[in-house]
């Protein structure tokens, strides 16, 4: 005691106030540690904020579609020649005869505001409004056909270069080279803005309408590859979830523990490795072509996502299974449960905060797939929605990841926009369940 | 108190509840339990005593067939509850559990309301016909588990949010809820301070009116205290059975000597 000094800094060896030196590199490694710890979550965190912010700065614009806003005055004698209102014969009248009537107002409201650009012939001047105006306006009318003969307010969409110059992605030096728009339709643009009739409002058609041609980009939708992504989600969740869970109780459980159920195990774990894409081929050998299934139908897209999850799930599941603790199975026995109540009663409540974050783990990454839908046909052009019956599973249908694909090979930048546009609707769904996840977890959490 | 106990006249003329002759017990080619032969009395404590890995656990796991869920073990011999053998290939393992009820060594409350814990066992056996038997079957289990008056207020209140006393005492009370015929307990003290120790025994010792009731310790104090029958183990065989005051003051067998004298375990 009395070595040490009264500062108390003593040299002296083996003292516990001086680091010793494997101490200092003990300490220096687990510092390094923790700094690649640091690193690679601040260059996780920042790769996803780029990507976020990419999607979201090419996306977020397709929610807004540039539309012009006039009134229409739908002469009786263009769309009802017969004059009696009939929807079945007003039908007979096509997109050209409407296209008519939407060129005859359109030009009156040029005339009317006053609105004249040099060099710009009425003919282009029209040529601003969509080539789906004329659909969108018939849709209108065969829906009530009682506004024949009367001036309507419509809101038409402008075409896709037109909404690209004010969203950036046209300019006046690019119109000049560009054979589709003229930068005097862009100056006629301009004029309708600053009058307030060419808006720009919330594009409800980007979520509710089917896909379009090459040529009409304003006027595609993500309604069709929604409803089937539900309708494969529904049933991928109504066969994964019961097939999966109950095929985890009873390799835990009930099993025997031989050869035969070791080389279940080995399988199971590997069909998780599987590449998605083979589970498209097996479905397109196995659900089409010996099942006779529609191809391109939600059930099959949904059929080859459960082979695709159900893997993940059992291993999910049994792994939330082995997790509850043996004493609870003993007490259970113990007071003369049966195996199957002692496994109902209280393993599977246990378990069910982890089975239920595999299950939507599971059908997350189904959600997100597209190889396998794309062999069995799911990335063809659909144009009609599925039914909203039971039935409609066997219609055709797309769903988002595909359309996400199929827009993002299109030629018009304009469906590049789109493209981004499905990715945040893809990913809002996504976050849906991320959170159903996490409140069902909450729930059935126990914290006793 | 435990003085009370040990004055107290040994127990004769109980008829066995359970014997077992030549019980071998074998975890795939280890020969864990040797050749036991034991009447456990009925209305009586019986303690089996021994040093760690002397078997004491596995031939109580062998008395209501928990071992069943072993792969590996295998239970040979003739083990009689009544005269009727529960390895017997008619014999469900479930129902003979109803009759041999068991507390295990750490507090195992099932993670539900202390109601639901005790009234599991009589759900399940069909042992009610309504609520108010049920209540009435919960509430008499608790009182006799002595913990009736801790909890009468929090009956949906976790099991699992108990003191280490009270959580085995519930699962004393979970045990006896289905009116079981024996009670076996392994190292049902080991996991608890020395007053929830207290408390446990003295149940037992009331428990033993109604039941015929088995308990495995390490603790030789314990056996002395609570039981009337004591079992000694040693290395798989049973080296002296007999009455507690004997076992302890004047035991037959050297081995059993040197256990209780602290020269081996």
């Amino acid at each position: 005691m009395t070595d040490i000094p009264a500062d108390g800094m003593a040299a002296r060896a083996g003292s516990i106030l001086v680091p010793s030196g494997l101490m200092k590199r003990r300490n220096a490694a687990e510092q390094r540690f923790r700094l690649y710890g640091v690193a690679s979550i601040a260059v996780s965190l920042a790769v996803l904020a780029i990507m976020l912010i990419t999607i979201f700065t090419d996306g977020l614009s397709s929610f807004r579609q540039s539309a012009i806003t006039f009134p229409v005055l739908l002469t009786a004698d263009a769309l009802d020649p017969d004059g009696n209102r009939d929807r079945a014969e007003m039908t007979d009248v096509t997109t050209i005869g409407y296209g008519k009537v939407i060129d005859a107002s359109f030009d009156a409201l040029l005339a009317v505001e006053g609105i004249t650009v040099e060099g710009l012939s009425e003919k282009d001047a029209r040529g601003i409004l969509s080539k789906e105006a004329a659909g969108q306006l018939r849709a209108r009318v065969l829906a009530d056909p009682s506004i024949v003969g009367t001036t309507i307010d419509m809101t038409l969409w402008t075409n896709a270069r037109i909404d690209g110059y004010f969203k950036g992605r046209v300019t006046m030096e690019t119109a000049e080279r560009d054979g589709n728009v003229s930068p005097e339709q862009l100056q006629l643009a301009d004029l309708l803005r600053d009058r307030g009739i060419l808006s720009q409002p919330f594009n409800w058609a980007f979520l509710t309408g089917s896909d379009a041609s090459d040529q009409r980009p304003e006027a595609a939708g993500l309604g069709i590859s929604i409803v089937g992504s539900i309708y494969m989600m529904i049933i991928v969740a109504l066969l994964c979830v019961p097939i999966g869970v109950a095929a985890s109780i009873y390799l835990e459980e009930f099993a025997p523990k031989n050869r035969w159920t070791d080389l279940i195990e080995v399988n199971i774990s590997n069909l998780a490795a599987v590449p998605s894409i083979v589970y498209g081929i097996l479905g397109l050998a196995v659900f089409i072509n010996f099942a006779g299934l529609p191809q391109s139908s939600s059930l099959v897209g949904a059929l080859v996502l459960t082979l695709m999850t159900l893997p993940t799930i059992i291993i999910a599941t049994r792994a939330a299974i082995r997790a509850v603790p043996p004493s609870i199975r003993d007490a259970a026995l113990g007071v003369g449960a049966s195996k199957m109540q002692t496994v109902f009663d209280h393993v599977l409540p246990l378990a069910m905060p982890g089975i239920l974050t595999g299950a939507i783990l599971g059908l997350a990454t189904a959600l997100g797939e597209t190889a396998p839908l794309l062999l069995i046909g799911m990335v063809a052009f659909v144009d009609n929605f599925p039914a909203a019956s039971v039935g409609g599973i066997l219609d055709p249908a797309t769903a988002l990841p595909v359309q996400v694909y199929g827009w993002a090979q299109r030629a018009d930048p304009a469906f590049i926009e789109r493209s981004s546009g499905a990715i945040i609707v893809l990913l809002f769904f996504l976050v849906i369940m991320n959170a159903v996840a996490i409140v069902l977890r909450r729930r059935f959490e126990r914290r006793w | 108190m435990n003085n009370m106990r040990n004055v107290e006249p040994l127990v004769t003329a109980n008829t066995a509840k359970m014997t077992a002759r030549k019980v071998q017990v074998y975890y795939g080619t280890t020969h864990a339990i040797k050749d036991v032969d034991v009447d456990i009395l009925d209305k009586t404590v019986t303690a089996f005593i021994g040093p760690s890995g002397c078997g004491k656990s596995t031939f109580l796991r062998c008395l209501n067939r928990m071992n069943d869920t072993i792969a590996v073990c295998k239970v040979t011999g003739e083990l009689k509850l009544e005269a009727e053998d529960i390895y017997d290939p008619r014999v469900d393992p479930v129902q003979l559990r109803a009759k041999v009820g068991m507390v295990f060594q750490k507090p195992n409350p099932f993670p539900k309301s202390i109601y639901d814990n005790v009234a599991y066992g009589p759900k399940i056996h069909g042992l009610t016909r309504n609520k108010a038997e049920l209540d009435a079957i919960v509430e008499g289990c608790l009182k006799k588990a002595a913990l009736w008056n801790e909890v009468k207020d929090r009956l949906d209140a976790p099991g699992t949010g108990l003191s280490g006393g009270q959580q085995q005492r519930l699962c004393i009370a979970r045990a006896i809820a289905t009116n079981p015929e024996v009670l076996l307990m392994d190292e049902p003290c080991s996991a608890l301070d020395p007053i929830a120790t207290a408390q446990v025994e003295e149940l037992i010792d009331e428990l033993r009116s109604q039941f015929s009731v088995v308990i495995v310790t390490h603790s030789m104090q314990q056996a002395a205290r609570v039981s009337q029958k004591t079992a000694f183990f040693h290395l798989g065989n049973l080296v002296e059975y007999g009455e507690t005051a004997q076992i302890f003051t004047n035991p037959k067998d050297p081995r059993t000597e040197s256990y209780i004298s602290g020269r081996i375990g």
